[in-house]
């Protein structure tokens, strides 16, 4: 361990500075108008849970969580996602009250990062949640308004790609007879390793309907000419998928920005149904991503359906143009005599929808570089000397 | 159309690229490697090259700054960055291998295994559930048995020649090594329709190679 330097924050903790606060401000609130519009209400979750509950439940790797332990032993983490929290408080409380339930959120998620810069620790999600319902429709809403806030916020080039953890799974099930082959090939999709699927299936002495299905859905075989082709996947399950797509496909929202891809899957082993990635030209890594979660609420008593989404508001920022509001920021230099009439001219300044700063002159060493920072100088002290 | 943007490591791994690529049916101008340029350009083919250290390849994928690179597996495992891998090219094939003085056993107390690769020397002992001290070098990793720095060393082996030359043997082998084309999984989504057919013709052309 080296000297820790007094300008050095944590591995991966980010400060937000005013200009990026600002833009940020702005996103945010747009955001929060469209969600509340469409029927979410936003909920605010502790940053503190215990470890034994949504610590393991949150599905994420536990080197990912920071711990610690309260005044009484028990062994804490700071909230790594949002979900499980939502999941938690819907079980023991909202759903009772209100069912089906929608709700939103917008907080930081923590998650402890092991190596180089440019990946934050600390990072803000905004996030829906769909309680109750297990209906093909509540999936189709939930993408409907992953892509509509997209839109809202100004993002044109961007691209859904949405499989189904039901399809891959019976997939995996019916075409691969060994369980532990099976769980191979998922750790393959998961990592999205293509070559180790070709090895593993080049190794395969006798006919390997699971690869013949791969290379079908990795050659852009539509999702009917699938489930046709291998009629044993056709569960119930998938045919909701095939129903959500149908769906979609009539959305005004959607138009031309979703793909179906069945080998899509997502590390977090909590989905059961359709499960989507969101990726916008530009950044490097992944927007969000969402899903049908079914099981989850079972992790605390309540077997209600549940599907959501969840946007990474970092990348979000790093892509979009950033739409600053024109406004012009006055600088009032004042003397310490002068203030009353200061704040009279500064109130009426505002009255325009201006910043205004009042600073006592004297006060400021180098006027040169401060005034840099404004639009406008008004000096009350010419003059007065 | 955009351009597709391709991280390479220098030397015989991107003239064997680019020769599979010419076999895949791409049109690239015959004199490419230029040593002094580090961005290629081909806009007839909209394609644009990186030319990097192949440790970094994975780094500029991973950042999607490339949406492609033709990286080796020893890079790839050494570093387990969230890319994925779309064709084994079945170029520049190695193996990763233990090897150290002949007729040696490793020490009891203290073992130790000097490598370039860390991680995935880690990984090797602990499967095989021994507890090895690892030390890094960056370079001529064969001195660190023939001097007493280590007993062991965990390195790439094509031909046999440097161990031989060395006095070294090789004990075991690890995990043998291509060269893979890899892609940024935003890219592969964005840029879909052209990443999926440059790597089913590239997967064409590794076959014809093959056979």
């Amino acid at each position: 361990m080296s000297i820790i330097q007094p300008f050095e924050k944590p591995l991966g903790m980010r400060d937000t500075l005013p200009k990026l606060y600002t833009h940020h401000q702005t996103l945010r609130t747009r955001a929060m108008s469209y969600i509340t519009k469409n029927g979410y209400e936003f909920i605010q979750t502790p940053s503190l849970e215990y470890f034994e509950t949504i610590g393991k439940i949150s599905a994420l790797d536990e080197a990912a969580l920071f711990k610690l332990v309260d005044n009484q032993g028990e062994m804490l983490v700071l909230r790594p996602d949002l979900t499980t929290p939502i999941a938690r408080v819907a079980a023991a409380k909202l759903l009772k009250e209100k069912n089906p339930l929608r709700l939103a959120y917008n907080s930081t998620v923590f998650r402890a990062q092991q190596r180089e810069g440019g990946r934050p620790a600390e990072f803000e999600q905004l996030g829906l949640e769909l309680l109750g319902d297990t209906s093909a429709l509540a999936d189709s809403e939930i993408l409907r308004l992953a892509a509509g806030l997209l839109r809202e916020l100004g993002l044109e080039d961007f691209t859904i790609t949405i499989g189904h953890a039901g399809l891959i799974n019976q997939a995996l099930e019916t075409l691969i007879p060994s369980a532990e082959e099976q769980q191979r090939v998922r750790e393959f999709l998961v990592e999205k390793n293509f070559v180790s699927i070709d090895r593993w299936a080049a190794d395969y002495k006798q006919s390997n309907p699971f690869y013949a299905f791969f290379q079908e859905a990795i050659g852009g075989t539509s999702l009917k000419d699938l489930l046709q082709a291998f009629p044993e996947l056709a569960t119930d399950e998938t045919k909701q998928f095939v129903s959500v797509i149908e769906t979609i496909e009539t959305l005004p929202e959607l138009k031309n920005v979703f793909q179906v891809d069945p080998l899509v899957v997502s590390h977090m082993h909590y989905y059961t149904g359709m499960v989507f990635e969101v990726y916008g030209a530009g950044s490097g890594f992944p927007l969000g991503n969402g899903g049908r979660y079914d099981d989850l609420l079972k992790q605390f008593g309540t077997e209600v359906g549940a599907t959501g989404f969840s946007i990474r508001i970092d990348h979000l920022l790093e892509i979009l143009p950033t739409s600053t509001e024109p406004v012009t920021r006055r600088l009032l230099y004042t003397t310490q005599s002068m203030y009353a009439k200061a704040l009279d001219l500064a109130a009426e300044y505002k009255q325009q929808g201006e910043f205004v700063t009042i600073q006592l002159k004297q006060a400021v060493q180098d006027t040169e570089s401060f005034e840099k920072n404004f639009d406008q100088v008004t000096d009350l002290t010419e003059g007065e000397l | 159309m955009d351009f597709l943007t391709i991280a390479m490591p220098k030397g015989r791994i991107f003239e064997e690229a680019l020769e599979l690529l010419a076999a895949a049916g791409y049109q690239l101008p015959e004199e490419m490697e230029d040593s002094r340029k580090l961005i290629v350009e081909v806009p007839e083919e909209k394609l644009r090259f990186i030319l990097a250290k192949p440790m970094d390849v994975p780094v500029y994928v991973e950042h999607g700054v490339a949406d492609l690179g033709v990286a080796g597996k020893d890079v790839l495992l050494e570093q387990q960055r969230s890319v994925m891998e779309l064709v084994d090219l079945k170029i520049s094939y190695c193996y990763m291998a233990t090897a150290g003085l002949p007729d040696t056993k490793m020490n009891d107390v203290a073992p130790r295994v000097a490598t370039k690769y860390p991680s995935i020397a880690t990984s090797f002992y602990k499967e095989k559930g021994e507890q090895v001290e690892i030390i890094e070098l960056n370079g001529s990793i064969e001195l660190a048995p023939m001097i007493g720095l280590a007993d062991r060393i965990v390195d790439i082996v094509s031909t046999g020649r440097t161990l031989k030359e060395n006095g070294l043997v090789e004990y075991e082998k690890i995990v043998d090594i291509t060269s893979r084309l890899i892609a940024n999984p935003v890219s592969y989504r964005i840029k879909q329709q052209r990443i999926r057919e440059m790597a089913k013709r590239l997967r064409e052309a590794v076959e014809a190679e093959v056979e």
